[in-house]
């Protein structure tokens, strides 16, 4: 929780895994809500996930993944229990008297069964705002089917919009749409809050992943209504020339490089010390170079392939050319005008001390009003009685009690099998 | 029900995709969004193919018809003093300005972030460029290649192993940037609540890019590995497209209770699966040939919506790598009611990606408008809203301020 952040006095209840909401209620939480992440003792895979260091899980597996720092309990508070048991869903709904949202992402269905299901939660409290992040909805014949953020670059268009020029269809990413639908979820959340300021009222919200990749490829769909089929170029344009990624010196070195106009292609030749092919007519005009954008490749890419990347792209945008170096995550780390703006952001998690201090990914906005860093990281059940004890009025016995019935969890079971 | 943002006023003042879609979010929500364009020419992506109906025409681009819907537009010359002033009296009605010059050009226009809060101390001004207002790239130039390229998503994410580094399609750098940048709007809206105050947001598209894998940064922080693309190379049972009777699919090992290739030998009828070479990833990854030789026949004797139904129906996840066109006439997406149809004067009606949620059962775009045709709406907010008079509207049309 962040000090004071906009939504102080905010809470939010989240059941949820994996990657897509975690992110999603990730921006909550840095902006000072309190984001309790309700997780079940049986379900540990996202703390199984990693990565750990030098890839090998310590003593206290559970708290010492990276990716409860990036997103996973960042910010959060962990509540341990099993919602399933009578007395843990009785917990559950007297916690929803004081939250604000409830997320979850079950498949449709599962809210229903343990009787958290939006009107179940809104006859406690009316103000509930609610979210189901799922990959196909609540309605409509897929809305059973499971999905990992991969099967859904897919089922959206856009994996089949992307591959190399001529090629087949290949996947877009691994988990694009798993940032793209916690971005969506975040701003759901926020605009179901400011709606809330004015009515009073909650609302219940089904947002789907399909739905926001679909979302994602707009012109295609008003294409697809037109008859024009959109072909795969890989990294070039449907009308710029040269617009690739060009190998440079070293292994898997590369470097991109767009000209837009004749006048940057002018530009561009003289950078190169206007080489006799680049004085080919062909190369001059904007649909000349289109046509022929193969041979220019060929010929920019043994001009490149003698030069180092970060030199040629600072050199190349000095004077005026779009170009860029095709950046590794050790590049990143120690990128100079990432470290000027402070993007980055350390952090060493006291619940996972054999872990250290390490580098993470930061926010790709900044908001003076609104700053967001990283002040704490979750672990497993790390807030159980500060939660039990001051929202659900547990004496110290009660809690101890519900320790040692199995329903709340300070640490993973005993026999539970290690990542 | 009036969208959620229907008090609010955005002036859009960008050139590139990523401010476009920003306040396009906004518009969808509701927000008398204005798209101010140069006149004549107008926003660039007017200008970018493909056209609806094939020939280029500068309101039919499916880029600029997809990324402005739902809001007004006029068209003004901020580089002429003129404009300028129109443009400043504008931003004193606006609760949020999205800007994307080049930093330091809106201070020597006499529009930035001071001088808009001194006329309006509540307005929000988002800047969204490819690489944020300070440090050593502020005044770089870009692209969405570019940023997948600097932002480390071309080198580890799409391509394969083996051959260069290749990108996403359709600017999805653009989109994620804009994305962020509504949250942050939301953020400083929900906070000007409390405080009056606004604000100036600093998005980076580079940066949006480097914070969208999670599988990059933190990754290699933690094992000193630089994460590389080709995690979907012979990968037959996570990653691979795989042909069907009428399109392509993507199967994975989700869902199986541990236990892929029994699942999957079962539903495909193909025992050839359960050999113990199948039986672990590693396996799987160096037989794939052989793999791909049981599987890919089986698969190509289904059709993709059955394929859908029947694994969907056992329990098993799989992605059916769909064609724009079968997104469009998806019976599922149909019966949930997530295309907006909207009319436009000269592209027609078409129907329009939805925002990705739905409120109490509603599909939460707002369906007031189509893009706006260069200048549509000069005169409506130029004189009915802003008091010119037709007079003056003609004066600045033939100085080419309008």
């Amino acid at each position: 929780m962040a000090e004071k952040g906009v939504l102080d006095g905010v809470r939010v209840l989240t059941l949820e895994q994996v990657h897509a909401l975690p992110w999603g209620t990730g921006f909550l939480a840095d902006l000072g809500a309190d984001v309790i992440r309700v997780e079940s003792p049986d379900h540990l895979q996202d703390r199984k996930a990693g990565p750990f260091p030098d890839g090998q899980p310590g003593e206290e597996w559970w708290n010492e993944a990276g990716n409860l720092v990036y997103y996973g309990t960042r910010n959060k508070r962990s509540l341990c229990m099993d919602v399933t048991d009578p007395r843990g869903k009785e917990i559950f709904l007297k916690l929803v008297e004081k939250a604000d949202i409830v997320t979850d992402n079950f498949r449709p269905g599962t809210m229903q069964r343990f009787g958290f299901d939006h009107d179940s939660l809104s006859a406690i409290n009316p103000r509930i705002i609610t979210l189901s992040s799922t990959a196909y909805g609540y309605t409509g014949p897929w809305r059973r089917a499971g999905s990992r953020a991969r099967t859904v670059d897919a089922a959206c268009g856009l994996s089949y919009l992307t591959g190399y020029e001529g090629g087949p269809s290949m996947r877009a990413s691994n988990n694009y749409m798993d940032h793209s639908v916690g971005n969506n979820v975040a701003y759901a959340l926020l605009l179901a809050l400011y709606q809330r300021n004015k009515t009073g009222e909650g609302m219940r919200i089904d947002l789907t992943m399909l739905e926001t990749g679909v979302s994602a490829v707009g012109p295609a769909i008003l294409e697809a209504q037109s008859g024009i089929t959109r072909d795969r170029l890989g990294c070039s344009h449907w009308w710029k020339a040269p617009h690739n990624v060009y190998p440079a010196r070293g292994e898997d070195r590369w470097i991109v490089i767009v000209v837009s106009s004749d006048d940057e292609w002018q530009l561009l030749k003289q950078a190169m010390g206007s080489p006799c092919w680049a004085n080919d007519a062909r190369f001059d005009t904007v649909l000349s170079r289109w046509n022929n954008r193969h041979e220019l490749d060929e010929h920019l890419a043994q001009w490149t392939s003698q030069r180092d990347d970060l030199e040629l792209a600072r050199e190349l945008q000095q004077q005026g050319i779009t170009a860029g170096s095709c950046m590794t995550a050790r590049d990143l780390v120690g990128n100079a005008h990432l470290q000027e703006r402070r993007y980055f952001r350390e952090f060493a998690n006291p619940q996972a001390p054999e872990v250290g201090s390490r580098i993470f990914a930061g926010r790709p906005f900044n908001d003076p009003g609104n700053p967001m860093t990283i002040s704490k990281v979750a672990g497993l059940g790390q807030d159980n009685g500060a939660i039990l004890a001051d929202l659900a009025g547990l004496s110290a016995s009660e809690i101890g009690d519900l320790e040692n019935q199995g329903v709340v969890f300070g640490a993973p079971r005993p026999d539970e099998p290690r990542p | 029900m009036p969208g959620i943002l229907s008090e609010l006023r955005v002036l859009e003042l960008t050139h590139r995709p990523s401010g476009a879609f920003c306040a396009k979010l906004l518009a969808d929500q509701g927000a008398d969004t204005i798209k101010v364009e140069p006149p004549g020419w107008g926003d660039q992506s007017r200008h970018e193919p493909p056209f609806v109906g094939d020939e280029p025409h500068q309101d039919r681009s499916s880029t600029f018809l997809a990324f402005n819907t739902n809001k007004r537009g006029i068209t003004l010359d901020v580089e002429q003093e003129a404009g300028r002033d129109l443009f400043l009296r504008l931003a004193e009605s606006a609760d949020i300005v999205i800007e994307s010059f080049t930093p330091g050009r809106l201070d020597e226009l006499g529009l930035d972030y001071e001088a808009l809060s001194a006329r309006n101390a509540g307005v929000i001004v988002v800047s969204i460029t490819y690489f944020g207002q300070d440090g050593p790239y502020a005044n770089y130039r870009g692209d969405d290649l570019v940023a997948q390229a600097m932002g480390g998503y071309l080198y580890a994410v799409t391509g394969s192993a083996s051959k260069p580094p290749m990108g996403t399609a359709l600017q999805q750098m653009e989109i994620t940037a804009a994305r962020n940048g509504a949250v942050a709007v939301m953020a400083a809206l929900l906070r000007r609540e409390k405080t009056g105050k606004g604000t100036h947001i600093d998005v980076s598209t580079m940066e949006a890019a480097v914070s969208t894998p999670s599988g990059l940064i933190h990754p290699y922080t933690y094992t000193g590995r630089n994460p590389h693309r080709g995690g979907s190379d012979g990968n037959v049972m996570d990653g691979m497209h795989l042909p069907t009777l009428d399109g392509e699919v993507t199967l994975t090992t989700a869902g199986t209770g541990g236990r892929p290739m029994q699942a999957w030998a079962e539903f495909l009828e193909e025992p050839g699966l359960l050999d113990p070479k199948f039986a672990s990833r590693g396996g799987r990854m160096e037989h794939w040939e052989e793999l791909h030789s049981l599987v890919a026949p089986k698969l190509a004797q289904w059709t993709n919506l059955d394929l859908m139904r029947e694994t969907m129906a056992r329990g098993l996840v799989i992605g059916l790598v769909q064609t724009p066109t079968q997104v469009v006439e998806s019976p599922h997406l149909e019966e949930r009611g997530f295309f907006v149809e909207l009319d436009h004067a000269e592209a027609g009606p078409l129907r329009y990606a939805g925002s990705g949620f739905f409120i109490d059962g509603e599909n939460a775009m707002a369906a007031s408008r189509a893009a706006p045709r260069l200048g549509e709406h000069n005169v409506e907010i130029l004189c009915h809203e802003l008091g010119l008079s037709m007079r003056e509207l003609g004066l600045l049309r033939a100085a080419r301020v309008i």
